[in-house]
């Protein structure tokens, strides 16, 4: 039997670990993020005390822009909710402020984060919609880039 | 169009008629077999804007209303006490609608017009935003054409909620769509 050159096995090593790497990084984030309960779920269903919100009023599964939003109804009307893309990955996070409690100069605080790397934020004005029926602003921080965000319209 | 997502109200005026035994009188005279005058509900993409199309509309008496929604989630309700506390700004006579949520892009929602006046409407999640319609049915008579705050102080009114600023200011004049008769929203709306 001939015996495997040194420099073959550490070839076939390196590429070994360098594909497993990534995954090991995400269990690895994973399973760091199980314990702490205050962290969104990367994954759809977020469970816990997060309910879809198409489930709570009447708004389709998928809100085009936005995707498959989640909210702890006790959190409402600020949340935040918790968007999914299509394949049940956490895209965002929103705080849906209304106009009346800014010029009321109402505070929210101590509001629940996902703690993902935060990509972009973006601050829109909506006319309202079931659920928060009143014209209010959506704080989004978007954990994916523009473009993917962008794809979100339907 | 799939036939569950259909739903139709027609009974506005007629309804209220026919108690006395004048309908068919009523609808015989102004009765309209032709299609339904169409009026989408609109809005951009992230929902900022939110209008229906036209925003003022003249028909004849008997012509049959279709709210359709194009996108977000829309309703279309009449200004009346029974639509949670709204002041009253459809003719006296007529039966006040509420389509609910319409949530499917197509899905629609018919009203027949049957009694003539002003019919002033509003989208349950929008109207603080100012998505409101007009519709003026044969001539400009009843409540919808009265100044907003006709009714304040008036005996039976408690409790009646104002039409918010945003909506004020949408609301085409009757002038105009007796003039034009198909009023679109501004251009910055659509």
């Amino acid at each position: 039997m001939k015996a495997i050159p040194v420099v073959v096995l550490a070839g076939v090593l390196s590429v070994g670990m360098l594909v497993a790497t990534p995954n090991t990084a995400v269990a690895q984030r994973e399973a760091a993020r199980a314990g702490d309960t205050t962290l969104a779920p990367l994954h759809e269903p977020p469970g816990g005390p997060y309910r879809k919100v198409s489930g709570l009023v009447p708004l389709p599964d998928f809100v085009p822009g936005l995707g498959t939003l989640y909210v702890d109804p006790a959190t409402l009307p600020a949340g935040p909710f918790l968007a999914y893309d299509h394949q049940g990955n956490l895209v965002s996070s929103i705080y849906m402020i209304p106009l009346k409690d800014m010029n009321a100069h109402k505070a929210f605080s101590g509001l629940k984060v996902a703690q993902e790397r935060v990509n972009h934020v973006d601050i829109m004005f909506n006319a309202g919609h079931p659920g928060v029926a009143e014209p209010h602003y959506h704080v989004i921080l978007w954990y994916v880039s523009p473009q993917r965000a962008a794809q979100l319209v339907k | 169009m799939i036939a569950s997502s259909r739903r139709e109200f027609v009974k506005a005026g007629g309804l209220a008629l026919a108690g006395f035994g004048l309908a068919p009188l009523f609808m015989k005279r102004f009765s309209n077999p032709g299609a339904p005058e169409v009026i989408e509900m609109r809005s951009d993409t992230m929902g900022a804007h939110v209008w229906f199309d036209p925003i003022g509309l003249y028909v004849e008496p008997g012509t049959t209303a279709r709210w359709i929604v194009r996108d977000n989630v829309h309703t279309t309700t009449a200004y009346h006490p029974r639509n949670d506390k709204h002041a009253l700004r459809i003719p006296e006579g007529a039966v006040p609608w509420d389509s609910g949520y319409l949530v499917k892009p197509g899905e629609y929602f018919d009203v027949r017009l049957d009694v003539p006046g002003v019919y002033d409407y509003y989208c349950t999640p929008h109207e603080g935003a100012g998505m409101v319609g007009r519709i003026v049915v044969g001539d400009s008579r009843g409540p919808g054409a009265q100044p907003f705050d006709y009714w304040v102080d008036k005996p039976g009114t408690d409790g009646w909620r104002r039409v918010p600023d945003a909506a004020r200011t949408a609301f085409p004049s009757i002038k105009r769509i007796l003039s034009e008769r198909r009023v679109h929203p501004p251009a910055r709306d659509r």
